[in-house]
Parts: C-alpha cells; sequence; structure tokens
C-alpha cells in the first residue's frame, strides 16, 4: 500500500478564543496571581541553609553510614559473622566471610567472628534490613550521609572502618526539636 | 532376591485421592499428593525407620492413636490426615520438646540457613517455648575426627549418624552414651571415628551437631552455589554437587543418584577438593631448564612440547591415565595416530587383552549395572577390594546382604573388609588370579581337575567347590564384580587365559545371555578405564573395539622400548607410571633414557617431577569439562564449577593445539565437539549428546544404538594350564594393595593429610612369630637385593605364606620390589629392622 500524505493529517480542535478583555486577564491577571508567591517570599528574607557549612540536624531514626558495635566491658565485637545482614540486604552489598575465635585470638564473643566484614557504600540504598536482622544488635544505621568519594572502591567500607567512631559530621536532632 | 513387583494403590491424604507404590512409608507416599509431613530421623538410604523423633504423627482413620508416617506403610484405601488440631497440637509439642535442649544458637551454627530443624521449628513449631529451666550443657565443639566437629548441645538424638554407623558403613565406631536425656553420641572409648566413609554423617544430621572441620564457618547458604558434576577420583564416579564461593569450591556434597552412588560419598571425595587450592598444585606449563623444572610461559611449554614430539621421529609412546576424560584420551589418539603416526599408547598399567575379549568382557549382555548388585541372588566379589578401589560400591554390596538377603562371596588374595558380611571367604595367594578363576571355572562347572587348580592357586579345594556350588545354586541372577588387575599379569597370554577362564564360568552360570540383573562387573584401575577402552586408547584395539590395522605396544613395552632407545619420547597424560604402575625400576629407566618427556599433571610427583621436560597443568576435578564412562556403561558429564587459574588452557586445548601445531587437523573448538566426534566414532556411542547425557548420565546399552557392539569372542573358550602359584618354602610371597587414601590428592588436601598412608607390611600372626616380628615394629621387606621398609602390621585374617604391602608410596611401594620379567609375583624375605 502507497503511502498518502493526508491521511496522516490530524485536524486539532481549538477552543474559542476569549479575545478582548478576557484575553487581557489571561496575559496580566494571571501572571500576577502567580508572581504574587515569589513577591511575598521576597520580603519574608534568605532561607538557604548554607550546606556543607551548615547543616540540617537528622532524625535519631534516620538512616545513615553503618556502624558496626563493640561490648563497652570486654571490647570484644558483638558481630559473629552469622550473614544474616547479608541475606537481608536487598542490594547484595554485604560481604561476610567468618572464622573461628581460637583463644589467641578472640574476637567476639561466641565460636565464629567475622573476618571479612564489608559494605559497599556505592550500592547500599539504606534500607536498614540489616539493622533489622541482625540478631546481636551488632550492626547499626548511623547518621552520616556524606559519603561522596572520588573512587567506587573506596566506597567499600571495610570491618575497621565500620568499627571505628565515625568522626562526627552530621548533627543529630535533638529531643524534642 | 530379584526385584519385587510393586503394585500400585491408592489412598487418601488431606482429602486428595493419592496413588502411591503400596509398601511405600506414608512419609513418602504423602509428598506424591504434595503433601509435607515433617520428618527428623526418617532417611530412606538408612534403611528400615525408627520412628525415634515422633515429628511425623498423623491420625489414620480406623486407628486410635496418632501414628508415626515414617514408619507406617501405606495400603490401599488408607485415609489419612496430618492437617486436622489433634495432629497439628502433636507435631507443635513435638518441635517444642526437640527443642528444650536445643542451645538455639543458630547465628553462630553452620547448619544455619540449611537446617531441617529451622524449617520445621518455623513450619509446624508453636514459636515460643515454655521451659525455662536450665538446658543441657556439654563441651563444644569437640572432635569428632580430624574432619568432623561434634556440637551435642544441638544433636537432637535423630540417632542417623548412629544407624549410618551401624547399618550403612558398617564400621561400627559410633553409639549412643547414656540414656534418657543424658544421651549423648560418639565413639565408645572416645577415639576419633576415622572411617572411609565418615563424611556422610555430616550430610545426614539434620541439625548443626556434625559439622565440617574443612567447611566450618566459610558461608552461608546464601553465599554459594551449588554446581553438580561427577567425582573423578575413583572409577565409582559419583555424583557430586560442588559448594562454590567467590569462583572455589569449598565443599562437596552427594547429588544422590540410585544408579551410581545411592547417595553417598566417602571422605576422600568429600575433602580433596582442598588440593585444588594448595601451592604445590602445578599453577601453570614448567619447562627444564638446567635439569629443573622453572614455570614458563605457554607459547614456551607449547613449543617445546611440540619438538620433543617432531624430534622423535614418529617413535613417541603415550600412557593415558585413569583419570583422563574420554575427550583427553581422544584427542590424545588422535594426536598419535594422524600426526605423530604411532601405535605406541595405552591406558591400561599392565596387560594386554585382545579386541576380542574385550568386547566378550563389556558386552551389553554380559552387563551388569550397579543396581544389580543388590537385588542379585548372589555376588561375587574377585580380586578385588571394593572399599580401596571403587568405595561407593562397598555400600552398594553391605546394602545388599543386609536389606535383601543377597549371597555374597569374597575371593581374593588379601583379606577384604567385606568378609564378615560374605557367606564365603576364598583366599588365594598373591598374583594367583589367573589360576584361581581357571579352578573357580571347573568348581563351577564341576568338571576338570578342581583340586589341582586350587592348589595351582595357591586356595583351599572344599572352598573353591563350596564357592562354585554356592554360585550354581543360588538362583539366575549373579554378578561378578572383578578387579581389571586379574588380567594385569607380565606375561599377556596369562592374563588373556585369566580373561577366558572368568568368560568361560560366567557361561557356565548364564551370566552372557543378557538376562537383566545378572552380569560382569569390572572394577577398573582408572577412573575412567572403561571409557578410554571403548575409545580405543589401547595399543591393540580401535574405537569401538574394532580391530586396528595395525597393533602397537603396550604400556610394560613401552617402558621396556623406551629404556632399550626404541621409543624415543614420553607423552605422559595425568598419569606417572612411576609413582601408579607396576615396575617401577622399569618406568624409572625407561623415563630417564626417553630424550624427551611431555606430561600433563596436576601435582609434581616423583616420575614428572625428575623425567619430565614439559608439564602442562592439569585440571582439578571441579575444573574439568568432558565426559566420562562409567565402569557399567553409563556416560556421565563433567561440569566445570569453578574457573580455573589465571590464564590456564584447559587439556584438551593443550592436545589440539599440539596437533594443529604438528600438522594435524584441528576439528574442536569446544569440548562439546569433541564429544560428537567420540559420538561419530564409537558406533554404539552414536548420536550421543550432552543433552542426552543430562544430569544422571545415561548407559550407552539402553540405547538403541548398543545394536552396533561388535560380536566379541563368543565360547567355547579353551583354557591352558596356569601358572601355579610359588610355594612359599621359607620366604613369602609378596602381594601388594592400594589403599583408598593413596593418591596425591589426599597426600596434598590439608583435611586429608593425616590419612596418607605409611607402607605397612600385612602379616599372619604365626608367619611373624617364625620370624620374631611384633605388631607395629619396623621390618624391612627384601627382594632380589632391593628393600623397603615397612611397619609390621599382624592380621589374623591374613593368609599365612603371604605379605602385603602397599603400592603408590614412592621408593618404599610394592612396586619397588615387583620384578619386571618374572611371571610369577616376587618371593620376599621379612626381617626385623
Amino acid at each position: 500500500m502507497t503511502w498518502n500524505p493526508d491521511s496522516d493529517v490530524v485536524e486539532v480542535a481549538r477552543g474559542p478564543e476569549p479575545g478582548g478583555l478576557g484575553g487581557a486577564y489571561r496575559v496580566f491577571g494571571e501572571t500576577l496571581r502567580g508572581l504574587k508567591t515569589s513577591f511575598m517570599r521576597v520580603v519574608e528574607g534568605t532561607h538557604t541553609v548554607e550546606y556543607p557549612e551548615e547543616k540540617i540536624p537528622v532524625y535519631p531514626r534516620w538512616r545513615g553510614r553503618h556502624k558496626l558495635h563493640k561490648f563497652e566491658d570486654t571490647g570484644l565485637e558483638k558481630c559473629v559473622g552469622c550473614s544474616l545482614c547479608a541475606a537481608a540486604c536487598p542490594a547484595d552489598c554485604i560481604r561476610v566471610v567468618a572464622a573461628e575465635n581460637t583463644d589467641e585470638n578472640r574476637v567476639s564473643g561466641g565460636e565464629r567472628y567475622a573476618a571479612v566484614y564489608e559494605i559497599n557504600m556505592s550500592r547500599c540504598i539504606f534500607c536498614g534490613y540489616c539493622e533489622i536482622a541482625c540478631p546481636f544488635d551488632a550492626i547499626t544505621m548511623g547518621s552520616d550521609f556524606e559519603l561522596a568519594d572520588y573512587n567506587r572502591s573506596d566506597l567499600i567500607f571495610t570491618k575497621e572502618m565500620l568499627l571505628a567512631e565515625p568522626m562526627v559530621r552530621t548533627p543529630l536532632r535533638a529531643e524534642g526539636e | 532376591m530379584p526385584r519385587p513387583e510393586i503394585d500400585q494403590i491408592t489412598f487418601t491424604v488431606d482429602g486428595r485421592e493419592v496413588e502411591a507404590p503400596a509398601g511405600t512409608m506414608l512419609a513418602d507416599a504423602a509428598k506424591l499428593g504434595d503433601v509435607d509431613i515433617p520428618v527428623f530421623c526418617y532417611e530412606p538410604k538408612l534403611g528400615a525407620p525408627v520412628g525415634a523423633c515422633r515429628m511425623c504423627l498423623v491420625e489414620i482413620e480406623g486407628i486410635p492413636k496418632l501414628q508415626t508416617a515414617c514408619s507406617t506403610p501405606v495400603r490401599d484405601g488408607m485415609v489419612v490426615d496430618t492437617q486436622n488440631p489433634r495432629v497439628k497440637a502433636a507435631q507443635e509439642s513435638v518441635v517444642e520438646f526437640l527443642l528444650l535442649n536445643h542451645p538455639l544458637d543458630c547465628p553462630v551454627c553452620d547448619k544455619g540457613g540449611e537446617c531441617p530443624l529451622q524449617d520445621i521449628s518455623f513450619g509446624w513449631g508453636r514459636g515460643e517455648s515454655r521451659f525455662v529451666e536450665p538446658k543441657r550443657h556439654f563441651q563444644k565443639p569437640v572432635e569428632l575426627s580430624p574432619l568432623i566437629a561434634i556440637d551435642r548441645e544441638r544433636c537432637i538424638l535423630c540417632y542417623r549418624c548412629v544407624r549410618f554407623s551401624q547399618e550403612v558403613s558398617e564400621d561400627y565406631q559410633l553409639v549412643l552414651h547414656e540414656r534418657g536425656a543424658d544421651t549423648f553420641v560418639g565413639t565408645f572409648d572416645g577415639h576419633p571415628y576415622v572411617a572411609p566413609f565418615s563424611g556422610n554423617i555430616m550430610e545426614l544430621c539434620p541439625v548443626g551437631a556434625l559439622t565440617s572441620q574443612a567447611y566450618r564457618f566459610r558461608a552461608r547458604p546464601w553465599d554459594i552455589e551449588q554446581s553438580g558434576s561427577v567425582c573423578t577420583l575413583c572409577p565409582g564416579q559419583c555424583n557430586v554437587s560442588y559448594t562454590v564461593r567467590d569462583d572455589r569450591v569449598v565443599r562437596v556434597l552427594n547429588r544422590q543418584n540410585d544408579d551410581v552412588d545411592d547417595g553417598w560419598l566417602c571422605d576422600r571425595g568429600r575433602f580433596a577438593y582442598q588440593s585444588t587450592y594448595v601451592d604445590e598444585r602445578v599453577q601453570g606449563p614448567m619447562v627444564r631448564e638446567n635439569g629443573r623444572l622453572v614455570p614458563s610461559s605457554w607459547d614456551r611449554a607449547l613449543s617445546t612440547a611440540v619438538d620433543i614430539i617432531d624430534a622423535a621421529d614418529g617413535r613417541v609412546g603415550a600412557l593415558a591415565g585413569g583419570g583422563s576424560s574420554n575427550e583427553d584420551g581422544w584427542l590424545l589418539r588422535r594426536l598419535m595416530t594422524e600426526v605423530v603416526g604411532s601405535r605406541d599408547f595405552d591406558s591400561r598399567p599392565a596387560g594386554v587383552l585382545s579386541a576380542g575379549l574385550q568386547a566378550a568382557l563389556d558386552a551389553p549382555e554380559a552387563q551388569a549395572t550397579v543396581a544389580d548388585l543388590e537385588w542379585a541372588h548372589a555376588v561375587l566379589v574377585l580380586d578385588t577390594e571394593p572399599v580401596d578401589d571403587m568405595p561407593v560400591l562397598d555400600l552398594r554390596l553391605r546394602k545388599g546382604v543386609r536389606r535383601n538377603g543377597v549371597r555374597l562371596a569374597v575371593a581374593t588374595s588379601r583379606p577384604s573388609a567385606l568378609d564378615p558380611n560374605a557367606e564365603l571367604s576364598v583366599r588365594f595367594a598373591p598374583g594367583a588370579g589367573e589360576a584361581f578363576v581357571c579352578a573357580l571355572d571347573a568348581a563351577v562347572g564341576g568338571v576338570g581337575d578342581v583340586a589341582g587348580l586350587a592348589a595351582a592357586a595357591g586356595a583351599d579345594r572344599e572352598a573353591v567347590e563350596a564357592l562354585g556350588r554356592m554360585l550354581r545354586e543360588a538362583g539366575e541372577d549373579v554378578v561378578v564384580v572383578w578387579g581389571e588387575r586379574l588380567t594385569h599379569a607380565a606375561d599377556p597370554e596369562v592374563g588373556a587365559n585369566a580373561a577366558r577362564a572368568l568368560l568361560k564360568a560366567s557361561g557356565r552360570l548364564g551370566l552372557l545371555d543378557g538376562r537383566r540383573g545378572a552380569g560382569l562387573l569390572q572394577v577398573p584401575t582408572g577412573m575412567n578405564a572403561r571409557g578410554l577402552r571403548e575409545l580405543g586408547v589401547l595399543p591393540n584395539v580401535g574405537p569401538g573395539y574394532s580391530e586396528p590395522a595395525q597393533v602397537g605396544r603396550s604400556s610394560r613395552e613401552i617402558a621396556v622400548a623406551a629404556a632399550a632407545g626404541e621409543v624415543r619420547a614420553l607423552h605422559l597424560l595425568h598419569v606417572d607410571p612411576v609413582a601408579s604402575y607396576p615396575d617401577r625400576a622399569l618406568w624409572e629407566a625407561g623415563l630417564a633414557a626417553a630424550t624427551g618427556v611431555v606430561a600433563h599433571a596436576s601435582f609434581l610427583t616423583e616420575g614428572v617431577l625428575e623425567h619430565a621436560d614439559v608439564v602442562f597443568p592439569s585440571e582439578a576435578g571441579a575444573e574439568k569439562e568432558g565426559t566420562v564412562t562409567h565402569p557399567d556403561g553409563r556416560l556421565q558429564r563433567l561440569r566445570p564449577a569453578v574457573g580455573k587459574p589465571e590464564g590456564t588452557l584447559p587439556t584438551w586445548q593443550v592436545l589440539s593445539h599440539l596437533i594443529t601445531a604438528l600438522g594435524g587437523r584441528a576439528t574442536a573448538l569446544t569440548s562439546m565437539m569433541i564429544t560428537s566426534e567420540i559420538a561419530e566414532a564409537v558406533p554404539f556411542y552414536a548420536g550421543i549428546t550432552h543433552d542426552e547425557i543430562g544430569g544422571f548420565g545415561i548407559r550407552w546399552q539402553e540405547r538403541e544404538a548398543s545394536d552396533a557392539f561388535p560380536a566379541g569372542d563368543s565360547g567355547p573358550f579353551s583354557l591352558v594350564a596356569p601358572v601355579a602359584a610359588a610355594s612359599p618354602n621359607g620366604a613369602l610371597r609378596l602381594g601388594s594393595f592400594r589403599s583408598v587414601w593413596s593418591s596425591p590428592e589426599v597426600a596434598h588436601a590439608p583435611a586429608l593429610k593425616f590419612l596418607a598412608p605409611k607402607q605397612r607390611a600385612e602379616l599372619n600372626p604365626d608367619d611373624a612369630a617364625d620370624r620374631g616380628i611384633r605388631h607395629g615394629q619396623r621390618v624391612t621387606v627384601t627382594a632380589d637385593g632391593t628393600s623397603v621398609s615397612a611397619t609390621a602390621h599382624l592380621r589374623t585374617a591374613s593368609p599365612r605364606g603371604s605379605v602385603f604391602l602397599e603400592t603408590g608410596l614412592g621408593d618404599q611401594s610394592a612396586s619397588a620390589l615387583q620384578s619386571t620379567e618374572a611371571t610369577v609375583p616376587s618371593m620376599v624375605t621379612v626381617e626385623s629392622a
């Protein structure tokens, strides 16, 4: 079948042109109505938060960079390397390789400990399932959200990085704030 | 006992009409109707159910009390309810009871994630416990053996492991101590549970009480992938499933195939994967430089190999080890016949059989399957020790005897592990297999000079006659499991006579008539010996047992010719003849005299280390791709589970490369293309594809193409007078055996190292007393001026006048004492060191 250009022309049905007063209102009235909001903000003054010099405090249940914990009394790691966090992780960004505690090298309380514990922050979606899955409260989500880096491989956080007390860069919202 | 006919019956479970074979246990039959009944102690592989855990309680109409589904066979018209409140309450209570003493330390437990107790507690438990008292405590974890850790707190006393030890492997080591709530599993006196099949209890354990020391804390079920393949360490070719984490094998599990392994694995198959990741393994090609093997580039190694083969000018000998796949063997054959122009290649360690005899022994009509061993009227184990040569067969034979009343007879020179199960055990002099088979033939037929032949074999006449009578009268389903070494005699005529005698005796018993359930089953010395034989990787047999135009040298003749300078170069495919073939001295001389030796090896065993000029790395079991043929004719497929070490070529590519570099025609771009080449070349493999082989393999005898099997020699077979065993006359006859633990994989796997055998001389206590030797003492065994030192091991069952030494132990092997030319086995003297 040959193509007939006429068959592809679509007739557009337009409404009536307002014209006259109606047209003038549409040009000026509606525009001014929109600008009213803008002018009202001008008198209020600036509202910009000067990030990164200034930061909005995060809420206590904010889910930022993870932290691994140690027992305060014994100094042993809470993590036993059970890998449940890795199982729960929907982004598959946690890798755990467990090993056995010995009397000479006791790392955690139980029989096993995590010899390798890595979180790939470039994949993490901060859903917090790892925290929920952990049977020993060994991993929690912290408040830090400033994780950008120049190198993808630097975004793989090792156990030592996660255990270390993080630099406090993000203020936590105080009670009732 | 032949296989029983099983009727189908109909019963009702949870309101569904289900058809099931009569006699099936309810727990299994319900599955046919998609009803899941939880079980812990029930495992059909372990035989009769015990009903120990009470998890499977169901209500059966007409029976007032709840019944255990695992031990109640279904009957026609039975009405079963697994869902009503009474059953539910029972299930919840049982779970609660089982968890009373269970520590619930799932996060640290290795079973976590693949634990039936977790699954059943989740699916059938009430979710909370009312138990507030302290749980029982044990020291944990304890080493049950260097391979297995036991955590007694987690044990729910299902008896599975104890039943395995008592009723399946019959090593009688595991027992339950104490009574009631104090019961715990262990060996009687607390010694380590070391047995050839001990690893199976870890797979049987439904909780984390028995865990693998090697796999301990290595991975979680969600960290790993399972990859099915076939174990390539022995002719048993058990189906395995490799557990892979981060492209490394971390565990081996069975992959139940009732026609091959019945769902069991030996410890060698289970732990030898570790040898893949040791530093001693050959990681890349090596070339000899200034007398030492040094790592080299692939280009250099390949060109050196090409130069060696080229320079030999057609005078090349090749050996294919039993571990070679069909594809590797086929390319080696093509390399030799098409490119090098030499017929000097062999896949047997010793001995020669004509194509006709070989075909008669391997004919589909004469072939028994592994499953036949379970249901035969009688089984004769002839000149082989299953637990060493093909371990998984040992369990099958025990199963047949224990559960189906198979009458077992054992005829070997060394006392066998199966003797306690055998109705009849006959001993003959080491190396007198030929004479014994002739005597057996006479006894079965009731004709000829049984007394004379039995005397020649060094066997007891009455025992041989009793054996003949037993086989004749047991019934029509008789299976003879015979060891390939019966035909390994130095003189080919002796081996051929043994084969003819075996065929003649089998003919008398009606084993060659194609009756299903009766026949011969060979236990070869190499893993894929049958496949290599059928491809014609033999000096005197072509593909599919055809008669070749030209006959070459056999293994032993290659060694002699190499020592004499007639064969210049040697190509060793996955084999080190110095370490593993008989005639150690001869092979040392042959390899030393050869101008060039090309080897494919995983480990630098002594012969390779000293003599190879080029070494190509062999793939480990989990890296291999190709097909292998089981001794009963089942083609099975090897699938690579993990990648090869960086930059390594598979063996078939190395061989392909050599073929093209030497001017041959390359035909294979993939391993699968070689398989189809094989399918074209071997008439009775015609049309076989990887798809058809599938996950569980296919026996070529069951395919239409098996009609193309060539007619082998047919009777009547005439026998010649066998070589008589020498009388000890003050000295001792030397017998040899190869332990299941004697292999480079065992020696290099960290977990198995402790099992690597040390030389021991097995003696009868009376013979020892005559020489003033005590058990455990160091002795020297001497023959013709060569000696081997060993530890004396006195066995009452050991026959008088013989001493048994292990092979495969380097220069301390029995093979160091076996003389090259003698037709009768060597006589040795044993004295305290």
